[in-house]
């Protein structure tokens, strides 16, 4: 590309920072001394994408070996995407601008469903064929990982092939594989064949699908010697596993710029609406050496001022205490401060409460999810009221004012007497404010209460359950709001235009390939961003592919049907999965992994929590 | 506080080219505090609950101007640390397109800077556009409006606040008000005559290529 037309059109867009590439830690290699080069594509912006983990593990290593290339890829904004069209510049990665459609591997990672079609448009802005069946030739391989691999069924037709489970080592066998597919000059399909035997991966156009005529799937059969089950792969070692010493720091701010240091994997929980706390099974540790260390070569070499731990549950980290002395050790002296996101109230300890007051004080966040004790118990969120009062109490005597709760609605089972305990659970917070004889003069508290709309995911025990219709969340969203009497609780809504189709994709199969499909053509990209999606537009893909949403959203599973996603092994298995269902509906929580293990499956790679003495 | 440091001054000198033009004020502000504390230099950090690396930009430079002249002011807690050693330590971590030619001690504050040179270079200037240009520049007055920090318009007359210009070939170099009172945009200088003489907007980049002071020499 000729860098002074190109810089010229970029001086015409919103934000150049995020095309401009060049940022600090940004790896540049000889294109001609290396064997494979690896498109990593994030399907949205670059501020989204750049502030996500699993990206920058990946990429530092994948670029930790010399034969291969991997360069940054985001989906340009509306603005930049249309300079491009008009120009014809072809998508192209950020640290070389070549165009991608000449790269070996364009592998995207699926964080949400939402995002599909700026996968579709990313493609095509490419220059490829949209279908894989269309796309013949070994290369590129458009490959896919994270977290909405666990289904990827709508989104098969597109993808060569899937990474089930963490990448950092299938990746690498999948590259290696095709170092040696290309060098024997084979055909796609003979990679693919060969790529299919490797634990971990998936390879969608070697599965036959076939229907009922009620639409549930009749039979998934396997062909060219695939497996009939794919298991996905965990990392055993997190000690061992590899981890960046370097972030590429951006010069424009992203959604977080800071240093983000991994503590463990999974969650011991089982909350019974939270994919992750069950795809990402089981707990597995770093020690607190291992995660001081990475924390401050990654201060060191990024120039970062701020670091967070990241973690499902980060109050669940056996060694919070020795990890945080030993980071409080140097990170004062060098002026780096430390957050703390998502810690958990149920064991939120005074010490530990006064320990991080001195960190910073940033706002006090509780996930109760649901607002009474008998709907919390269905979710399996082993939290009690109680326990939320006196936390709130503590805090507000250590000067806290701000109270932030994160709340779902729409959740099985809930009835409109749930949703009135949102409220009351906000008067309690306020109340005891109030009650608190030495309460701060002339400081008024406020509790401000965000509302998700509940989505069934595969692979947790209400993937089985129904979603509420629009219809009814409008309605439930108006009730709650109408139980909200003080100015002193706020309450927002987040994403419920969206929560519908993404109820839809979590648990559809592949005939909504042709729904994406249409969709994107229709003009969708960016869904996920509500000055982008459009509703409409979706509405009439449906309709013009003939496909029903509630079939796939609104309707009660029965056990015995097949899911799309039946033939994917994520450790958890179905018979736990059941029983957890009977158990929410019976009201009844099951303890954490640490208390008692419930025998979820897991427990069949060897490794993490399952083995720890209790 | 409580202890008390010998704070010293220092001014660097560094370029913004290539791929940094893209970085706008507010972001390099950020990408310098990360880049300095990489580089180890003993620098102070403001006092408060919120402490940051203390950085004084002299001129703050337009998004998709490149420069050869940016000027940084920061301040040292290390007596014995000397200049040299500070410039070989932010070079050790200098970007590709970020690098620092130069750390004195600062001979004028800040607010004795009174213009700046800068260097348009027009992908394509016809003959008949140059003479426009050049007629433009020598006119009397140039008045247009100008949006206030607060949202207000007055109008302003440009031709005071152009020190001297020169068009050669396809290039322009302006000597332009700079600094905190009074600061003149090259980009206010084009989008004037573009619209004043319904000139169809050519492309051209800027680059500054020097601080000046009060007198118009170097600022030091
Ligand atoms: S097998 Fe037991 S300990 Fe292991 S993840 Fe499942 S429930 Fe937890």
């Amino acid at each position: 590309m000729d860098t002074q037309q190109f810089e010229k059109l970029l001086l015409q867009v919103q934000k150049p920072g995020r095309y401009s590439g060049g940022e600090s830690g940004s790896i540049i290699k000889d294109k001609e001394k290396v064997d494979v080069r690896f498109a990593f594509c994030f399907p949205d912006t670059y501020e989204i994408g750049m502030s996500h983990l699993g990206m920058k593990i990946l990429y530092s290593l994948f670029n930790s070996r010399e034969d291969i290339w991997c360069e940054r890829v985001f989906a340009p904004w509306t603005d930049f995407e249309a300079v491009m069209r008009e120009n014809n510049i072809p998508l192209f990665a950020l640290e070389s601008r070549d165009a991608i459609k000449d790269f070996d591997f364009i592998g995207f990672t699926l964080q949400y469903e939402m995002a599909y079609t700026n996968v579709l448009n990313m493609l095509d802005l490419a220059g490829l064929p949209l279908k894989s069946a269309d796309r013949t030739s070994l290369s590129p391989l458009v490959v896919a990982g994270g977290p909405c691999v666990c289904n990827p069924e709508p989104i098969a037709d597109f993808i060569d092939l899937f990474f089930l489970g963490e990448g950092e080592e299938v990746d690498l066998e999948i590259i290696d594989l095709y170092k040696e597919h290309k060098k024997k000059g084979s055909t796609k399909e003979e990679f693919l064949r060969a790529a299919a035997k490797i634990e971990g991966v998936y390879v969608p156009s070697l599965y036959d699908i076939e229907y009922n005529e009620d639409n549930t799937i009749k039979s998934v059969t396997p062909k060219n010697g695939a497996p009939a089950v794919i298991s996905k792969r965990i990392i055993k070692d997190m000690d061992k596993c590899y981890y960046p010493d370097n972030f590429v720091v951006p010069y424009i701010e992203i959604v977080h710029d800071r240093v983000v240091q991994e503590v463990f994997r999974g969650c011991i929980r089982g909350c019974r609406f939270c994919q992750a706390g069950f795809i990402y099974r089981p707990v597995r540790e770093k020690s607190s050496d291992t995660v001081n260390r990475q924390a401050r070569a990654l201060c060191e070499n990024t120039g970062y001022d701020e670091i967070s731990l990241s973690s499902l549950s980060t109050s669940d980290y056996r060694e919070i205490e020795p990890l945080l002395n030993k980071l409080l050790g140097w990170t004062e002296k060098s002026y780096v401060s430390l957050a703390l996101p998502s810690l958990r109230i149920d064991n939120f300890s005074d010490e530990l409460l006064d320990k991080i007051k001195h960190i910073r004080k940033s706002g006090l966040t509780f996930a109760p999810e649901a607002g009474t004790q008998r709907l919390r118990d269905v979710i399996n969120k082993n939290v009690t009221e109680e326990e939320i009062l006196n936390t709130c109490r503590t805090a507000f005597e250590g000067g806290y004012t701000a109270v932030k709760l994160y709340f779902m609605l729409g959740l099985p089972t809930e009835t409109d007497e749930d949703l009135k305990g949102i409220a009351d659970l906000g008067q309690k917070i306020v109340n005891e404010f109030y009650s608190m004889p030495n309460k701060p003069k002339g400081k008024s508290v406020s509790v401000s209460i965000s509302v998700s709309t509940f989505v069934p995911k595969p692979f947790t025990p209400f993937q089985f359950e129904p979603q509420i219709t629009k219809e009814e969340i409008h309605r439930r969203q108006e009730y709650l709001k109408s139980c909200i009497t003080t100015r002193k609780i706020s309450l927002s809504y987040h994403d419920s235009a969206t929560s519908s189709l993404e109820g839809v994709f979590a648990r559809g199969d592949r005939r909504l390939g042709a729904v994406i499909e249409l969709a994107y053509k229709n003009g969708c990209t960016f869904d996920s961003w509500t000055e982008c999606f459009d509703d409409e537009k979706w509405k009439k893909a449906f309709e013009d592919a003939g496909v029903s949403p509630e079939f796939y959203a609104n309707r009660l599973r029965d056990y015995s049907e097949i899911n799309p996603w039946d033939h994917l092994d994520y450790g958890v298995t179905k018979k736990f999965l059941i029983k957890e269902n009977e158990t929410a509906h019976n009201e009844k929580t099951t303890p954490n992994c640490r208390e008692k293990c419930s025998a979820c499956g897991a427990a069949c790679y060897g490794e993490g929590v399952c083995f720890e003495k209790r | 506080m409580g202890r008390v440091f010998a704070l010293r001054n220092v001014r660097i000198y560094f370029s913004k080219l290539g791929r940094m033009k893209f970085v706008s004020h507010l972001d390099l502000t950020r990408f310098m505090a990360r880049l300095i504390k990489k580089s180890k230099i003993p620098v102070w950090y403001t006092e408060g609950f919120n402490r940051h690396i203390y950085m004084n930009f002299a001129v703050p430079l337009s998004l998709g101007f490149e420069s050869t002249c940016e000027i940084m002011d920061i301040r040292i807690v290390d007596e014995n640390f000397t200049n040299s050693q500070c410039l070989e330590q932010l070079n050790s971590v200098a970007a590709e397109d970020i690098k620092f030619f130069a750390v004195n001690d600062p001979v004028l504050p800040t607010k004795e800077i009174g213009y700046a040179d800068f260097i348009l270079s027009f992908e394509e200037l016809k003959a008949e556009t140059a003479s426009k240009l050049s007629a433009f520049l020598q006119s009397d007055s140039i008045l247009c409006e100008k949006t206030g920090k607060k949202g207000k318009v007055k109008q302003i007359d440009l031709i005071p606040k152009i020190k001297s210009f020169l068009l050669e070939d396809k290039t322009l170099n302006l000597t332009l008000v700079a600094g905190s009172e009074d600061n003149l945009n090259p980009s206010l200088v084009m989008d004037t005559f573009f619209s004043q003489t319904e000139t169809e907007p050519i492309f051209y980049s800027v680059t500054r290529t020097a601080i000046l002071d009060k007198k118009g020499n170097k600022f030091k």
